[in-house]
């Protein structure tokens, strides 16, 4: 137990050194790259027609924002008031701070990939066992093979373009974007959830189909990659029929890896399919990064990509603390 | 000294030519040929600007002057594609090149001479991979108001080294300690001789297959960044082409002409990618191939 500890003290020290480092990239960036925001947000006001101001304008800005600090005041008050969850306003809804923004938009994109990435594991895992096992040539695994290799090819948000075009655009079977109709407001009863159901159906179809063939096709070489090893042919000498083989010692034995697979996919949900969002106008955080980059709103961008960077961070943590715990053939004493 | 020569070089020869056997590889790579060739030709045979606006007449479909008809801006849509391609290519070769070239170097440092280079290279390269990297892209880009295709090509370079250096790594540790580099460590070799000569020619086709990875992944996250409007806007790409069909909602205007070219031929370029580095990998591993 004493190693353990160790390597979890390890662990706990590089996520914190990543941590620090994804705050500084966060920090630094913005600084190091020309341009200046404050004679964005100036430029802004005059084209709406204030002319009041100028250089004092400028001045005050930089003082309100603490810009007019040296770079080391600035990083430590940007780490304290992060540290408090204090990640300040956007500058497009105003009175509106980021964190507020933030946490409107997690529980849908939680709730869209969550929901995809398990469905689609599931489906995968399950046809990518069927034709791993299946004779070398038959025509399901042919054909299933290079659909999911298709599939696996496209990028996700290319899927949802052609699944907008095809089902809420030339069959108006499914709402074009949007989470809810617009205008309802949001509210716990049946008529919401479902109308919520229906304009989740082609985002969540276009993340299934385009991690299924991934699921299928590594599933089918670890099935592939089992055929002939020792316990399958004794299991096979014993006389037990083809069907208890595939899912009592082949599927079971293939299983862990694809649990690893699925519990890191489930790590990076929040980083996940952020275009998807784009796509469909869902009301996750993509969306609100996608507005937000199109309005320069600084201070959300920055939020956003801060929150993605923990919640990525800590669940790859989680993951590698419980690992070694469920799998003994992963040892954490070497390195 | 001469005959030394000879062998190395025809055995170089043996390695490329070996993937060519694989009918995966030759299918992806004659795709993926083709594509070039047509745009890079069809560049050359260009006789006007493809970024000029109102050139033409506005919002054509497809016919014998313009193939694939005209955008809302009155824009060659085939001219535009050509152009979308190769410059889409040229990012994907630029970043390819470059991360794998840096990630190997690193790694083969990191791998050869262990101690405090190893644990600097290795810290850097686990903190590059664990930082989920859109959203970081998506901030840069963001910031970056004017972004040309080599800027792009660097920003995508930055985070796209440290898989690399980290396999390379593992790599040279396990080749490190085969009884040939023991030799020409006794014959007096020094640390660069032995990573060049000795240890890095048994990697070649992994790096070749890496490098095709890295142009694959370059492309997808490169179009993905462009399609929310974050690509070079002073030239065209394929990513930047589906933007502006995108922001002209070329799709719920019937003009299929506009989006659905660049759609194709992106996903032709990934799934010929995929297959070549299938086919790569089958070479390489022969206990690999699944079929």
């Amino acid at each position: 137990m004493g190693s353990y500890l160790r390597y979890v003290a390890k662990r706990l020290l590089a996520y914190v050194a990543v941590i620090l480092v994804a705050v500084m990239i966060n920090f630094l960036i913005p600084r190091l790259i020309p341009g200046d925001p404050i004679m964005i947000i100036v430029g802004r006001l005059s084209a709406k027609g204030a002319t009041t101001g100028g250089v004092e304008l400028v001045e005050q800005y930089k003082h309100r924002f603490g810009l007019d600090a040296d770079l080391f005041t600035q990083f430590f008050s940007y780490l304290r008031e992060t540290l408090r969850g204090n990640l300040g306003y956007s500058i497009i809804h105003f009175p509106c701070r980021v964190d507020a923004l933030i946490v409107t938009a997690i529980p849908w994109t939680i709730g869209l990939l969550s929901i995809t990435t398990i469905t689609s594991w599931a489906i995968g895992t399950l046809m990518g066992t069927l034709s791993g096992w299946s004779e070398k040539s038959s025509k399901f695994s042919k054909i299933a093979s290079s659909i999911s290799l298709v599939l696996y090819a496209t990028p996700y948000w290319i899927l949802a373009m052609i699944l907008v075009f095809a089902f809420a655009y030339t069959f108006a079977i499914f709402p074009m974007s949007g989470g809810f109709t617009h205008g309802v407001s949001p509210s716990i009863n049946v008529g919401f959830i479902l109308d919520v159901v229906r304009h989740s159906m082609l985002p969540m179809l276009s993340i299934i189909l385009s991690s299924l063939g991934w699921w299928y096709l590594s599933m089918r070489s670890l099935i592939v990659g089992l055929k002939g090893k020792d316990f399958i042919l004794m299991a096979e000498a014993k006389g037990l029929s083809k069907s208890r083989i595939m899912w009592k010692y082949a599927f079971r034995n293939a299983l862990l890896p694809q649990v690893t697979g699925l519990a890191l996919t489930l790590g990076n949900i929040m980083g996940g399919a952020l275009l998807t969002e784009v796509i469909f106008a869902y009301p996750g955080l993509g969306w609100l990064l996608y507005n937000a980059v199109t309005n320069l709103d600084y201070p959300v961008v920055q939020g956003i990509t801060l929150i993605i960077i923990l919640a990525v961070c800590t669940a790859t943590l989680i993951l590698d603390l419980i690992y070694p715990l469920i799998d003994p053939r992963v040892s954490y004493v070497g390195e | 000294m001469d005959l030394r020569r000879h062998e190395k070089a025809s055995s170089f020869l043996k390695i490329l030519s070996m993937p060519f056997s694989n009918k995966k590889f030759v299918v992806g790579f004659m795709i993926l040929a083709g594509i070039t060739l047509t745009a890079v030709i069809g560049d050359m045979l260009l006789t006007f600007d493809p970024l000029r606006t109102g050139r033409f007449p506005l919002s054509q479909p497809p016919s014998l002057a313009h193939l694939l008809g005209t955008d809302t801006l009155g824009r060659d849509l085939f001219a535009q594609l050509l152009l979308g391609i190769e410059s889409s290519l040229t990012i994907g070769l630029i970043v390819a090149t470059v991360s794998t070239l840096l990630g190997a170097t690193m790694g083969f440092i990191a791998g050869y001479y262990k101690g405090f280079v190893d644990l600097l290279i290795r810290s850097v390269t686990d903190t590059f991979i664990v930082l989920p990297l859109l959203p970081i892209l998506i901030l840069i880009s963001c910031l970056l108001r004017t972004i040309s295709i080599f800027v792009m090509a660097a920003i995508l370079c930055i985070f796209s080294w440290a898989w690399t250096a980290r396999q390379v790594r593992s790599q040279t540790l396990s080749v490190k300690e085969s009884d040939f580099v023991y030799m020409s460590k006794l014959s007096g070799m020094k640390g660069r001789e032995i990573i060049f000569t000795e240890i890095m020619p048994h990697m070649l086709q992994w790096m070749i297959a890496n490098f095709i990875n890295v142009a694959l992944w370059a492309m997808i996250i490169e179009a993905g960044l462009e399609m929310l409007g974050l690509g070079p806007h002073n030239t065209m790409t394929l990513g930047m082409m589906l933007y502006w069909a995108n922001l002209h909602s070329a799709m719920f205007r019937e003009m299929w002409w506009w989006w659905a070219p660049p759609v194709i031929v992106l996903v032709l370029i990934f799934v010929s990618l995929y297959t070549i580095s299938i086919g790569l990998d089958e070479t390489i591993n022969p206990r690999q191939r699944t079929r």
